[in-house]
């Protein structure tokens, strides 16, 4: 097996199809196909073992991705916004690598080269955001990431209509798995290079775009927009997939609003899982809006794991908790990865990987996430979930992000601390926040420390970095 | 009858599943039976 034959399928069965791209002047299927027997039949004569993508959702991110899988090499998409010196060492680190280069849209197909038969190689290489450390390379196998598509997705099931906005960009494992189940299903991919808010809601209006996925940071400037402007809408659009960390609240509540006619999925997954292994779906999304608190309370899960993936939650022991407990989750399956390139499986001798979140299951089997392990702030021995402490504050009209983090002190241990964007033209002090939160969720929780900054730290991929905002903070006392 | 491509075929006996990665002709057969069409399980696009 090798991922190259969702390709294949769809190139057999939907040929015509426009796959990638407007619908007027898109590749199609049977040209995306072409084009990746001709790469990976240079792939092959070159000897590499990686293709590099150095660039933003383009064309050529479908070509590279299944060129490098028909010539038997691992697709290896980097953050090209990443400064020269740190690029040039990755690539170092990729060798023999080819880059993936334009040209390689109009190579010519070579219909007798056929894709290699390895399912535990390599398909794809994702380096970590590594904020702090050396980014190390996650390693997904072709059959890793198989078994996610053939367990999820039904092959041809889209309807002619149907497109998917892709506004991770490739370096993600959403902007990865973006590409494969959009194949598979065949549903045309409309790419948008560069997110903006503005930007995405006209792409998708002006394409007609029905399903898209978006992290909660851009969740929350797409509904910060609709807002300020009501004309910016999105009628075509009918599936909204939201993930890559944890999505606040209110934000989410407004979007449901915003978003009336769209169906609503919460997905969680990491890139060392081939991404999502447990889905809230539009059911329980549209049963919380009008439910009863049981069912409202499940807005804030990431529903149940899917078809081939076991979910379990442990103690500091390694032994299970009992239901609605809270502990470390672990997941097993056949999509289920945790290699890295050069440190072998993380994965214990039972299979199980060790996600380092923090979370419980419910007595309906509904996993609730409550954070990374190490973000829970102790204050004075209470357990401060920085998640709520966040949420509150967004509730504030004027907040636009806010990160929540455990400051050292003396007397207390830790002390919360909070750092904060607010909307455009929208103004707010320090204070009036303070006081906003300690009416809402009571002293112990509110921020001893707040700050309003015009922007917070954050990846290439939205997720803000705690461990930035934490140090950015501690140097200011 | 031909194989459709992309649908599954299930044994109506044991657990056998076949999935059609190339449309053909013939019947696939398992336990001396032939496998049938097993019928999709929805799942909503997460990606």
């Amino acid at each position: 097996m090798n991922i190259a034959m969702l390709l294949e399928m769809a190139a057999d069965g939907l040929g015509d199809r426009v796959a990638f791209g407007s619908r007027d002047d898109g590749l199609t299927y049977a040209r995306v196909r072409d084009l990746a027997t001709g790469v990976g039949a240079h792939v092959a004569r070159s000897g590499a073992h990686t293709v590099a993508l150095v660039h933003e959702t383009t064309r050529l991110t479908p070509v590279a991705l299944f060129g490098a899988a028909w010539g038997g090499a691992a697709y290896a998409p980097l953050n090209y916004r990443l400064p020269e010196a740190a690029r040039l060492e990755l690539l170092h680190r990729l060798r023999p690598a080819e880059v993936a280069d334009d040209a390689w849209l109009e190579i010519a197909p070579d219909a007798g080269h056929a894709f290699p038969d390895e399912p535990d190689h390599p398909a794809v290489l994702l380096f970590t955001s590594g904020s702090t450390a050396e980014p190390k390379a996650a390693v997904l196998h072709h059959d890793q990431l198989l078994a996610y598509q053939l367990n999820t997705v039904e092959f041809a099931s889209a309807d002619d209509d149907e497109a998917a906005l892709v506004a991770v960009p490739p370096f993600h494992i959403a902007g990865v798995t973006a590409i494969l189940s959009s194949t598979y299903a065949g549903r045309r991919i409309v790419p948008l290079p560069r997110f903006t808010a503005e930007d995405w809601l006209t792409t998708a209006r002006a394409e007609a775009v029905t399903h898209a996925f978006v992290v909660p940071t851009m969740l929350a400037r797409i509904v910060a927009a609709m807002e300020d402007d009501p004309d910016l809408r999105v009628p075509t659009l009918r599936h909204l997939a939201y993930g890559g960390a944890r999505m606040p609240a209110p934000i989410l509540a407004r979007a449901l609003r915003l978003f009336p006619n769209a169906g609503f999925v919460n997905a969680y997954g990491l890139t060392e899982t081939s991404s999502t292994v447990s889905v809230l779906g539009p059911d329980d999304h549209r049963a919380a809006l009008d439910g009863d608190p049981a069912t409202q309370r499940r807005l804030s899960s990431v529903g149940q794991p899917v078809p081939g993936i076991e979910v379990l939650v442990v103690d500091d022991q390694g032994a299970a908790v009992p239901v609605d407990t809270s502990g470390e989750v672990l997941v097993r399956g056949a999509q289920v990865s945790g290699d890295y390139v050069g440190e072998g499986s993380q994965r214990d001798g039972d299979g199980w990987l060790h996600t380092g979140d923090r979370g419980r299951i419910d007595a309906d089997g509904y996993l609730y996430i409550e954070g990374r392990g190490d973000d829970t702030i102790i204050r004075g021995g209470e357990n401060i979930s920085p998640a709520e402490v966040e949420d509150a504050l967004l509730h504030h009209p004027a907040v636009a992000s806010a990160a929540v983090v455990g400051l050292p002190d003396e007397e207390w241990g830790e002390r919360v601390a909070a750092m904060v964007s607010l909307r455009a033209n929208a103004s707010a002090t320090s204070d009036e926040l303070r006081t906003f939160v300690h009416d809402m969720i009571g002293s112990l929780k509110t921020p001893e420390t707040l700050e309003i900054r015009d922007e917070l730290p954050h990846t290439a991929t939205g997720k803000i970095l705690r461990r930035q905002v934490k140090s950015e903070l501690v140097d200011r006392q | 009858m031909a194989n459709q491509l992309g649908k599954r075929y299930q044994c109506s006996t044991c657990e056998a599943t076949v999935l059609i990665t190339k449309a053909g002709d013939g019947e696939l057969a398992c336990h001396g039976q032939p496998m049938e069409i097993a019928q999709a399980k929805p799942l909503p696009s997460s990606d």
